[in-house]
């Protein structure tokens, strides 16, 4: 047979590309199962990481199970809000995770942003707000939770896409994260976010601000803008929040200090931006 | 005002060839003269402009997790994306191809300079990096996508007309003998790709 | 099949396609190829590793492939079969990694895609695999992935080891030596280190084989 024929090259060409197309779509779909439970577990992971649980999950036999059950332990409930804090029924939080982007490139008062709730061993609850922003070379994401009082971060995690490794993408150790502990949020009833300061140290009696990393500036700020601008679209949800919980429990600095000595690992620097708070 | 952000970034900060190294295989067997590398580089302008969009399409209505939802909701769980390689990789081939052609017929002068250097494009990595970066950074509408073909491709032949002139020049220097030829462009490029990062942090 | 041939599977001429392109006939350092994509991925270890890995798979199996091929393929749509080929290779290793190595396949992100154009792969499928037979071509993409592998990791090894004092994630630089005013080269993981440090293997590897020096 020609093997230049254009019948020969059509029919050459179809099997080739029927056969392609099979293996891969077979791979594609067996495979598929795999890579959704992979992801799933990070997101998951990231969360309970935000409020120091699912810690051992290297360590585990079986990490998807230890990583589900953690998260059926310590996440207690999720739900999406608008951008008056009013929770938007028939949205899926997790889902939502997804597609923070596209809520983020709408107006504001269209989004609909996921919100986990978490709580401590002491059965305390924790919010936590997932985050979405930019730094150097692409997207940045993380997960910020704060104590039920909306104002002192409990913990917060990071991730990123391209981080020049060794600089910006220091951002995901454990050293720049533990900053945030206990830091808050608000300077006096304006919510501020949380400055990422050069120079080590610069920031230590500061309640609104943490150390940058030194070499890598730009992502540093992308942190920054990623928390102020992300906390702004939460606004409406963090002070309705704010407000049902002082009337929830009216002596609430009685629980604050009960949240202290709950979590003893906490910096001192807690009652400092409590009392910042209280005072103003 | 995203756009031009966009279209200045890739040429200077996110430099396909000082970033990234892509295309580093003809980078470094084309720069020899201006005149080649010049040829090379608009071709690949041309080439990138075009394959870009034209993915950022694919990949925005057929590919994309949902993105069939167009044709009717049933489709609206498709997941196509396993295919975009095979996809992005196939467009740039036949476009290439089709340029060749499209350019032998009606401009022979232009295929005497430019056309034997369209073969060498399909396999550049700079090509298929346009659009696969094009995909991971999800870019919102058509514009981006155009103004990010555009800057990368302009990037690169930015690189390999200032590495060409430099080694040009570099012939009647006094290298050591084991680093002639690739080994000093490898570093020459290094040393580049360290002052293009001052432009780190531009933003517009 | 190769089957027929007297041939043993390792004769001294499929050891030598297998073991050249380690040194001799680098595709990186002697043939100037794959350079591409693949440095991106050297700031550290462990990707480079498993880019290694993948890039020798993909090019060991796209010349099997094309080697069986080779008799039956319509010359006029020969490069298209080629990429066709060799993205369908790739695609299969990018779904086992983000099945098996989230993680790092997490920080591969887009170069694993790049395989497809890494020219070592299309070089060899077009100067090797479509005039051999299948099990030298085989041998001979094997060789090259390995080449190219070993280079990736020396370059690793250097950027890690300087630029973090790390290997493969741990720490090998002691705190001692941090105490004594030992800090790390954050240069070194920046991408340019990478062709600087690929230019002086280049400069070291020449020296010692100088016939490979060019006038």
């Amino acid at each position: 047979m020609n093997k230049n024929s254009n019948s020969y090259i059509i029919i050459y060409s179809t099997v080739m590309v029927v056969i392609v197309a099979l293996v891969l779509a077979f791979a594609s779909l067996s495979l598929q199962p795999i890579q959704k439970a992979n992801q799933d577990n990070e997101t998951k992971g990231a969360i309970l990481m935000s409020i120091g649980q699912g810690m051992d999950a290297e360590k585990a036999k079986d990490k998807t199970a230890y990583i589900n059950e953690e998260y059926a332990k310590y996440i207690i409930e999720s739900f999406a809000v608008d951008s008056k804090g009013n929770k938007v029924e028939g949205a899926d939080a997790f889902a939502l995770l997804g597609s923070l982007k596209d809520e983020y490139a709408k107006p504001e008062n269209e989004r609909v942003l996921p919100v986990f709730v978490g709580k401590k061993d002491s059965g305390e609850k924790l919010y936590i707000l997932p985050l979405w922003g930019s730094g150097l070379w692409g997207p940045l994401w993380g997960y910020l939770a704060l104590e039920s009082d909306m104002t002192t971060i409990y913990g917060a995690v990071f991730d990123h896409k391209g981080e020049t490794p060794g600089l910006g993408a220091e951002i995901t150790t454990a050293a720049f994260q533990n900053q945030f502990k206990g830091k808050s949020i608000f300077n006096g009833n304006e919510i501020v976010g949380i400055s990422v300061l050069k120079g080590a140290g610069s920031s230590a009696d500061n309640p609104n601000a943490v150390d940058a990393i030194s070499g890598g500036t730009i992502t540093s700020r992308g942190v920054q803008n990623m928390i102020i601008s992300n906390l702004q679209g939460y606004a409406g949800f963090i002070e309705k929040t704010k407000s049902e919980d002082v009337v929830s429990s009216p002596q609430d600095e009685d629980q604050a200090n009960l949240t202290d000595e709950s979590t003893p690992d906490l910096p001192v620097i807690e009652d400092q931006s409590l009392t910042v708070r209280e005072n103003e | 005002m995203e756009s031009l952000n966009i279209f200045i970034k890739s040429i200077f900060i996110d430099n396909m060839v000082f970033a990234y190294f892509f295309g580093m295989c003809s980078y470094i067997a084309v720069s020899k003269s201006v005149k080649t590398a010049m040829g090379l580089g608009l071709a690949v302008i041309f080439v990138m402009t075009i394959t870009v969009p034209l993915n950022w399409l694919l990949n925005e209505y057929v590919l994309k997790g949902g993105a069939l939802s167009w044709i009717s909701p049933e489709m609206a769980n498709v997941d196509l994306s396993f295919l975009s390689f095979i996809i992005f990789i196939a467009v740039i081939a036949s476009f290439v191809q089709l340029v060749e052609m499209v350019v032998e017929k009606f401009a022979p002068g232009l295929y005497n300079q430019l056309g034997i250097f369209l073969p060498l494009i399909a396999v550049n990595c700079a090509i298929m990096g346009g659009s696969l970066f094009m995909q991971e950074r999800d870019f919102t509408n058509l514009g981006q996508a155009a103004s990010y073909g555009l800057g990368s491709g302009i990037g690169w032949w930015l690189a390999i007309i200032m590495m060409a002139a430099i080694r040009e020049k570099v012939t009647y220097s006094q290298i050591p003998a084991p680093l002639k030829g690739a080994g000093i462009t490898f570093i020459i490029t290094g040393l580049m790709g360290i002052a293009f990062m001052t432009f780190l942090g531009i933003q517009l | 099949m190769s089957k027929k041939d007297k041939e043993p599977l390792f004769s001294a001429k499929n050891r030598k396609l297998l073991l050249g392109p380690l040194s001799a006939s680098n595709p990186v350092v002697v043939q100037i190829l794959g350079i591409c994509s693949a440095l991106a991925v050297t700031a550290k270890l462990q990707p480079a590793f498993v880019m290694a890995i993948s890039v020798t798979v993909v090019t060991a199996f796209s010349n099997l492939i094309m080697s069986l091929l080779r008799n039956s393929i319509p010359s006029r749509i020969r490069i298209i079969v080629q990429l066709v080929v060799i993205a369908f290779l790739v695609i299969l290793v990018d779904q086992v990694l983000k099945a098996y190595v989230y993680d790092v396949s997490k920080q591969l992100s887009v170069f694993v895609g790049l395989i497809i154009t890494n020219c070592i792969i299309m070089g060899r499928v077009e100067a090797f695999a479509l005039g051999n037979k299948p099990w030298p071509a085989f041998l001979d993409g094997v060789g090259n992935g390995a080449g190219y592998g070993l280079i990736l990791i020396i370059v690793a090894i250097f950027r890690e080891l300087l630029g973090a004092g790390t290997l493969w994630g741990y720490q090998v630089i002691p705190a001692s030596f941090y105490d004594a005013g030992y800090s790390n080269n954050g240069l070194m993981l920046l991408p340019p280190m990478a062709l600087i440090i690929v230019g002086i293997i280049i400069w070291v590897h020449r020296s010692w084989k100088k016939d490979l020096q060019e006038k």
